[in-house]
């Protein structure tokens, strides 16, 4: 395998040089395929020697290093900063999907435009999962020209059946970025100042034909405070750093190009958590006016004023009592927001993360034998001899595979660490005893949390 | 590619039922149980015996099934079965003991049974065994000072611990069985199979198989809440309950509540959000009863099943500076805390920001603007004496 694999990387490397020289040679002569070649060998970069930092075990197996990579790339995902920072909870987000041409490679499977659409499905359902009290809408780039597909709304299955709906057209024509941006800008341009405005392109193409100066374009994006996020499927764009860039304070990180299916999937997922806000616009956050209505239930059906669908259930608006079927919604007759207090609840995890938990040496190892929450054995303390052998291989891994919460000191394996950041966004370890233990922060806060009882 | 293999699809559909896991979690709040044996005569050792029975039904279920038992006590929340330290007790988890030797077995499985238990099913007395034992050990170790602190119980926690243990059984249950914890890798793998399958019955063989995994495959979890102390008190743990629920929801676990005493707001909210039972017991010494008729059936036959539900949950929403019930709040955009009236100073309360209170400042000004149009049009209408409307005259 190895072997193989390095035969290949050899391979690339030369056609690298290759294309290289032609382009430098005759540029115009084969303008095209040069280009193409470029735009592989920018990624050449990111092919690493896998292989080699593999280490034989002592039992002549390489067991514990792949295992001890699985590990590491399990943990690399939640390494990241926990400080509550003040993020815009209240989200308007214009989706932007390619549907030129180009989409219609087959590099990513089945097509890029068939996965794209899935993801953007599964990214419409986690982005109101996530952000309740947030407005998406959905444009297409297609022909050169923007197509609009669904409209800013607070509701997932609007546009998740729109986006559907597209899977029976074919990809075509050329994209315009310009008039994308123009679109977004315009659905963006009457959101209220207190949420974020946000645009994120699924962007497959490796051009852009415009009718105007996109740079134009970018600073009037800039003076409306509007961020973009692209992900590419491609290659890097130069247009599409610099358009990320510009709109987001001189921070490039929300321009990502996809290696594959399960990275593309990432970038587009890691949109749904809310933007950290910065302090030059803190002045932008109001008080909002919001309705909790209570659920109505009724003997004989009625129809709801959102969908004009009989129902018997439903909640009834707490300022004109116009009936709407779901929640979280927008009065259709008063325009007032309603919703549960449990859609505000489930932005409390953004505002107050769980810190993130540090790894045991074996020295300190030997307090725990299993882990704290699921019961699960940890590897025995080694003689201290051999304390050394098992070298870290990768950052953010814990030799000894335990895991420590840094308040209440229990330790966990790295499934429960996972989970609890991932999905629980508590520790079990301090919930488990009595409220001493919990962050000081949290405390003040939960205490006045307590009256939505 | 295991798809290609025929023979994988007749063993799947073989064993039919995946097994269910059950977690409960009993709430040992002292300070309640006293008042509730007061009040009904249903000590909690009756309960307990009771709830033993229920475990064993459900294990009886089938074979593969599993239980968890957690205690949420005032001080702390603790596994009752299967317990850290003796991993090695709970028959399913370690593959290393299949032999049973006895010298591998914890000192809890050493001990012969008693005489009268010598028939007894071996899941059933271990499973007896251990949260009698254990739930006497956290009952002996309550001091009085432990109670005199806190008079609320740490369902969070133990939600928590209920969860991890959940989330750590289906990964163990997938690596068995071969199946796949990520949904999306597993859509994956589908799609992948049946693009590089040729042979067209093979195809449709996969798709099939693959839809079939998607809604059936896995191990079924669900967790039973046994409820006996009130809301008050519970209120700290607001957003961890909360995030457990969340969590519960997104993992399609439902959360069953059987609530003996008192009402919790949380529970009737965890039950609605997570499709689960919310049962609060007229009688609580019919518990048993309650428990096989209610409780016992697993999600898969609850789809043919019409469950008690309560369709009056209470969502309510109470504002952070007077604590009173609202219809309609106002949130801060930065903290999401709920304030009654527009704040004076337009300086949030719980974060401090200051917020801009332009819109619900404005009020008053539209409604005098409005004074001043009827004012203006009064007198013109007054002329008329007649409340139609008529356009003005031409001549």
């Amino acid at each position: 395998m190895a072997d193989s694999d390095e035969e290949y990387a050899g391979e690339v490397s030369e056609d690298e040089v290759d294309g290289s020289q032609i382009s430098s040679r005759g540029g115009a002569a084969q303008p095209p395929r040069s280009k193409r070649k470029k735009n592989r060998g920018g990624a050449e970069w990111e092919v690493s020697r896998t292989w080699e930092s593999l280490v034989e075990g002592a039992d002549g197996t390489i067991n514990s290093t792949v295992e001890g990579l699985l590990e590491a790339g399990k943990r690399k995902r939640l390494l990241r900063d926990t400080t509550p920072l003040q993020r815009g909870i209240i989200r308007h987000l214009i989706l932007v999907l390619d549907l030129s041409h180009s989409m219609a490679e087959k590099d990513l499977r089945p097509t890029r435009y068939l996965l794209s659409l899935r993801y953007a499905q599964e990214f419409v359902r986690e982005f109101f999962e996530q952000n309740p009290i947030s407005q998406l809408g959905v444009l297409g780039l297609r022909d050169g020209l923007a197509v609009r597909v669904s409209d800013m709304s607070g509701n997932p299955t609007e546009h998740i059946s729109a986006i559907q709906a597209l899977r029976e057209h074919d990809p075509k024509g050329l994209p315009s970025l310009q008039n994308g941006l123009e679109m977004a800008r315009g659905a963006l341009f009457h959101t209220p100042t207190h949420g974020t405005r946000e645009v994120l392109i699924i962007f497959g193409s490796l051009l852009s034909s415009d009718p105007g100066d996109i740079h134009h374009t970018i600073a009037t994006l800039v003076s409306e405070k509007i961020r973009v996020g692209i992900v590419g499927l491609a290659a890097q764009v130069a247009i599409c750093r610099e358009l990320c860039s510009k709109t987001n304070h001189g921070d490039d990180t929300t321009y990502g190009v996809a290696l594959n299916e399960q990275h593309f999937r990432e970038l587009v997922m890691g949109v749904t958590t809310p933007p950290t806000t910065f302090s030059q616009r803190q002045s932008a956050s109001s008080l909002l006016m919001m309705g909790f209505p209570s659920r109505a239930v009724e003997a004989h059906p009625s129809l709801c004023a959102c969908h004009s669908n009989p129902s018997c259930g439903g909640y009834s608006c707490s300022r004109c009592n116009s009936k709407v079927c779901g929640l979280p919604a927008e009065c259709p007759s008063c325009s007032l927001t309603l919703i549960l207090s449990t859609h505000l609840a489930r932005s409390y995890h953004h505002l107050f993360p769980l810190m993130n938990w540090v790894e045991v040496p074996w020295a300190r190892a030997s307090r725990s034998l299993a882990c704290f929450a699921c019961g699960i054995t940890f590897p025995p303390v080694p003689p201290r001899d051999q304390w050394q052998a098992a070298d870290v291989q990768s950052r953010g891994m814990s030799v000894s595979s335990r895991y420590e919460c840094t308040v209440c000191r229990n330790n966990f394996c790295i499934d429960c660490d996972l989970f609890a950041h991932e999905v629980v966004h508590n520790c079990p370890g301090c919930q488990s005893e009595t409220t001493s233990s919990t962050t000081p922060g949290l405390v003040q806060v939960t205490d006045r949390m307590d009256t939505s009882a | 590619m295991n798809t290609i293999d025929a023979t994988e699809h007749y063993s799947t559909s073989a064993h039919d039922r995946p097994p269910s896991l059950l977690t409960v979690i009993l709430d040992t709040n002292p300070h309640a149980w006293a008042q509730l044996s007061s009040q009904s005569a249903l000590p909690l050792s009756t309960a307990v015996a009771n709830i033993l029975v229920f475990l064993n039904a459900h294990l009886a279920c089938n074979y593969a099934n599993e239980v968890a038992v957690v205690a949420s006590h005032t001080q702390k929340a603790t596994w009752l079965y299967p317990v850290a330290a003796a991993a090695a007790a709970d028959p399913n988890q370690p593959p290393g003991d299949k032999d049973g030797d006895t010298p591998m077995l914890p000192q809890t499985q050493n001990r012969p049974p008693p005489p009268h238990e010598m028939n007894k099913y071996r899941p059933f007395r271990i499973v007896e065994e251990q949260v009698t034992q254990n739930l006497h050990r956290l009952l002996g170790g309550t001091t009085a000072d432990d109670l005199s602190a806190t008079t609320s119980t740490l369902m969070a926690g133990a939600l928590t611990l209920a969860l991890s243990h959940i989330n750590r059984r289906t990964i163990a249950w997938a690596e068995a069985h071969g199946g796949e914890t990520d949904p999306n890798a597993h859509a994956n793998n589908n799609n992948t199979t049946t693009s590089t399958n040729t042979a067209g019955g093979g195809a449709a063989a996969a798709a099939s198989g693959g839809d079939k995994a998607s809604t059936e495959s896995g191990l079924q979890s669900r967790i039973l809440i046994l409820s006996v102390s009130s809301a008050t008190g519970a209120a700290h743990q607001y957003i961890p309950i909360m995030n457990a629920i969340f969590a519960c929801q997104r993992l399609q676990i439902p959360i069953d509540v059987c609530k003996l005493a008192g009402d919790a707001v949380f529970l009737q909210q965890a039950a609605d959000a997570t499709k689960g039972v919310y049962m609060a017991l007229a009688e609580p010494r019919g518990l048993l009863q309650y428990l096989m008729m209610a409780f016992l059936p697993d999600q898969r036959s609850r789809r043919h099943l019409i469950l008690p539900t309560r369709v009056d949950v209470d969502f309510r929403a109470a504002c952070f500076c007077h604590r009173r019930v609202v219809d309609i709040g106002f949130v801060c955009s930065i903290c999401l805390s709920i304030f009654c009236e527009p704040l004076e100073k337009g300086e949030c309360l719980t974060c401090g920001s200051v917020l801009e209170m332009g819109d619900y400042g404005a009020k008053p000004a539209v409604v005098a603007r409005k004074k001043k149009k009827k004012k203006v049009r009064g007198p013109g209408n007054g002329a008329s004496a007649t409340p139609t409307p008529t356009p003005t005259p031409g001549p």
